[in-house]
């Protein structure tokens, strides 16, 4: 018998399956979550005003330049870059914008902007194997610690039009505290309607104070829910998240007195609680894969979010945000689903 | 026919996916052709799951078509004998580096001397026949499972105390419409081959799981009324079709981890594997040929009749595009079939499919992007389990991680791959995470 040798003459491409992919790739995920977003912005420039359109293209501009700096950095010092396309600094720069509060000093914006894109982006993808923090909460955390830090010794203009000294002063626990707090949502006038709005109507339509992307927290509602069905967001934590608040509302409205509806108003429809739910708490890095996980994640993120809300804690949903995100490694570890063939004992079912 | 779908986003949790499925559509309407065989064809000694079997041949033996040239000998029940595609001549033995298990294995040479077709074996009275020489023949012909695995039919017609039968059309594939052509093109001998798995298994319950719509075949689904085989058309997601989650769709029962369909009384063939068990049994046709189905841009989808052995730059040629046209060739399921560097290689037993790329179809997985954790992978992972995790764990070497993340369940369907929007290549670090458990149980 004659042994012929291989003879492989290599002519093709050799891998693994599979052959063939979706063809949707991160870029366009990033790019559809931001156009889905520009709705969310459209709509509270029309509430906000032009404030609200100078602190979003701030937070744009300051990303995008952050970003083509290190993109030409990396490019000269032969590094791949870290991002092939802007797409996902648009999405950061987008949700810082809406993430501040309207009062904001321009210059805090640019600041968390910087933080967000250079130092919790860039610095936390190089040093870290994923970001294990959201980018935008963590830089607005920390520098709205440092201002509350600065507030507390220095008598600083910027410092108070972010921490809301008065904010301290409110009593959410009572009922005529909480119907009194809800004052500054009441009162204004939307245009074309001509129309006055109650504090419950303000809180799910017409918001002009607090989060810029809470402005009209039914258009995050609904453009959110539109992002997490199309994209695929892990609406397991945006359920659960919006879910708790609801009841913790109702729970409080009823046990501690103030109408209930306006209590899911303000704790569910403030632009500090529904555009996180839905475009912070998401975020897939920093939160946990396991479907279960991902409901304990929202559960416990409800429940940080009101306690501290509840306390006037400002900035309160990010703080609790960023805890939640310090715990997603352990969530990762535990309950896990059962996959096919462990479900059932012999096949039975 | 089928109507082409918006094929994007259509995620579905607990159960697959619809993949996109224009190489089927264009394949359907192909009806099969005979491909010649080549001048010279490579005959493997394994083309199935199970060990190898003993060669019967030595170079300048004349051989028949369908003549047995590998015997199983005494290596146990799950060796196959293999047969000549044609007459001819042997011209030796080659060490060729094997498609499916990617080393070098033994390969007979085979020089085609005439296209003729005559079967070596009697044909058998199923009705005068044991059900010991009814599986004797389905053994000695050489049949496997055609799906793709190529597990020995013998040994799942041979299992006892089975109440039900499901026959395989599902054909998730989406490159793949050589079974439906069956169907089409083939419907009494399909038939002949069901009965005839039922009357071995000796069940009556038996169900014929298609993702054909109503029409689409109906001469065949009248046969299947007629003898009492009930059609279930099951949803058109891929991998869908795999042998335990169709189990699930079926009979709504999940067969238990690391056991088999049979654990559950139930036992699943592919149609065509249907159809070679008839042609065996009724015609004495040994396994060597099989419908598979070609796909190019150019050419579009073909659905060819080729012998085993043939090699793929004959087939090429016969299609009639050149083979340096292409830069990626893969063999059987393109979401789970491997490619060949070279276009010598032979069409197995498994082969049920060949799909060509030129270099403006190039690799999708080339330019793969740091993951970010979307889940998309366990969201579409028709088994439940955590690929994107299993990854992490396999870079790390973690054994126990990898083990309580049940990756040893993985089907292997490249669902995660598929959806994966960083395209990262996920089958392959759940393949070495199973090879590493395997390795650390012995």
């Amino acid at each position: 018998m004659s042994e012929k040798e291989d003879e492989t003459s290599g002519l093709y491409k050799v891998g693994d399956p599979p052959h063939i992919h979706i063809g949707f790739d991160k870029n366009q995920l990033m790019l559809k979550t931001f156009l889905l977003m520009s709705i969310i912005a459209y709509a509270s420039v029309m509430v906000m005003g032009i404030q609200a359109l100078f602190h979003i293209l701030i937070a744009l501009g300051t990303v995008l330049i952050v970003h083509g700096t290190m993109d030409s950095y990396q490019k000269w010092r032969g590094i791949k870059p870290t991002y092939d396309s802007p797409a996902s600094p648009l999405v950061a720069g987008m949700i810082v914008g809406l993430c501040m509060p309207i009062a904001a000093p321009y210059l805090v914006t640019a600041v968390v902007a910087f933080l967000t894109m250079f130092v919790f982006k860039y610095m936390q993808g190089k040093y870290f194997d994923h970001k294990y923090l959201n980018p935008a909460a963590t830089s607005k955390s920390v520098l709205f610690l440092a201002l509350a830090g600065v507030f507390r010794f220095v008598d600083s203009e910027i410092a108070a039009r972010v921490y809301h000294p008065h904010h301290q002063e409110l009593d959410l626990l009572s009922a005529e505290g909480f119907e009194g707090a809800m004052w500054i949502f009441r009162g204004e006038t939307v245009p074309l309607l001509g129309a006055e709005v109650s504090a419950t109507q303000g809180l799910f339509f017409w918001q002009t104070h607090g989060w810029i992307g809470g402005a009209s927290g039914v258009v995050v509602l609904i453009v959110g829910i539109v992002a997490a069905y199309w994209l695929r967001y892990k609406w397991r934590i945006i359920l659960s998240t919006l879910g708790t608040m609801t009841i913790l509302a109702v729970g409080t409205g009823l046990y501690l007195g103030g109408d209930p509806l306006l209590r899911v108003a303000f704790h569910v429809f403030t632009g500090s609680v529904i555009f996180m739910a839905f475009f912070m708490a998401t975020e897939p890095q920093s939160t946990p894969m396991p479907e279960n996980s991902q409901y304990i994640f929202g559960i416990s993120l409800a429940i940080l979010t009101f306690v501290l809300q509840i306390y006037n804690v400002v900035g309160g949903s990010l703080y609790a945000l960023v805890i939640m995100n310090m715990a997603t490694p352990l969530l990762d570890m535990i309950v896990i689903k059962s996959p096919y063939g462990h479900r059932e004992s012999k096949g039975g079912g | 026919m089928l109507e082409e779908k918006e094929h994007v986003h259509h995620f579905k949790e607990n159960g697959g996916f619809e993949v996109d499925i224009r190489m089927k559509l264009e394949s359907i309407d192909d009806p099969f052709t005979e491909v010649p065989p080549s001048d010279e064809m490579t005959v493997f000694l394994n083309q199935h799951i199970g060990p190898e079997g003993d060669p019967l041949v030595k170079k300048g033996d004349e051989v028949e078509y369908g003549e047995k040239i590998v015997d199983f000998g005494g290596k146990g029940k799950m060796c196959v004998p293999v047969h000549s595609p044609v007459n001819g001549e042997v011209k030796g033995y080659a060490s060729v580096r094997h498609p499916l298990s990617g080393g070098k294995e033994r390969a007979i040479i085979i020089e085609t001397e005439d296209e003729e077709k005559e079967p070596c074996y009697e044909p058998l009275d199923p009705k005068e026949a044991s059900r010991k020489e009814l599986l004797e023949r389905v053994k000695e012909a050489g049949i496997v499972g055609l799906g793709g695995a190529a597990f020995p039919t013998h040994v799942k017609l041979g299992e006892e105390n089975i109440s039900h039968l499901i026959i395989n059309a599902k054909e998730s594939d989406p490159n793949l419409a050589s079974d439906v052509r069956l169907m089409m093109e083939k419907p009494q001998w399909l038939i002949e081959g069901i009965k005839l798995m039922g009357h071995i298994l000796d069940v009556e319950d038996i169900t014929f799981a298609t993702r054909t719509e109503e029409g689409e075949t109906p001469e065949f689904e009248e046969l299947l009324r007629d003898n009492d085989v009930r059609i279930k058309r099951v949803r058109p997601n891929y991998s869908v079709g795999s042998e335990r989650l169709l189990v699930k769709e079926v009979l709504g029962k999940e067969v238990p981890s690391g056991e088999f369909p049979p654990q559950i009384g139930t036992i699943v063939h592919n149609v065509a594997t249907a159809y070679a068990t008839a042609k065996a049994i009724k015609e004495g046709e040994s396994l060597v040929s099989r419908g598979m189905t070609f796909y190019s841009k150019k050419t579009g989808g073909k659905n060819l009749w080729t012998r085993m052995g043939t090699s793929i730059e004959h087939i090429l040629e016969y299609v009639g595009v050149s083979q340096v046209e292409f830069e990626r060739i893969a063999l059987g399921s393109i979401m789970m079939g491997p490619t060949i560097p070279d276009p010598s290689y032979p069409v197995l037993k498994a082969t049920s499919g060949l799909t060509v790329f030129t270099p403006e179809e190039s690799d999708p997985y080339e330019e793969e992007k740091p993951c970010i954790r979307c889940g998309y992978c366990n969201t579409v992972c028709p088994v439940d389990i955590y690929p994107q995790m299993i990854m992490k764990a396999e870079e790390k070497n973690d054994i126990k991680r990898l083990q309580s993340l049940n990756v040893l369940d993985c089907i292997n369907c490249a669902l995660c791959s598929y959806v994966c929007p960083s395209n990262i290549r996920l089958t392959p670090y759940l393949e070495r995470a199973q090879n590493k458990i395997r390795k650390e149980k012995g």
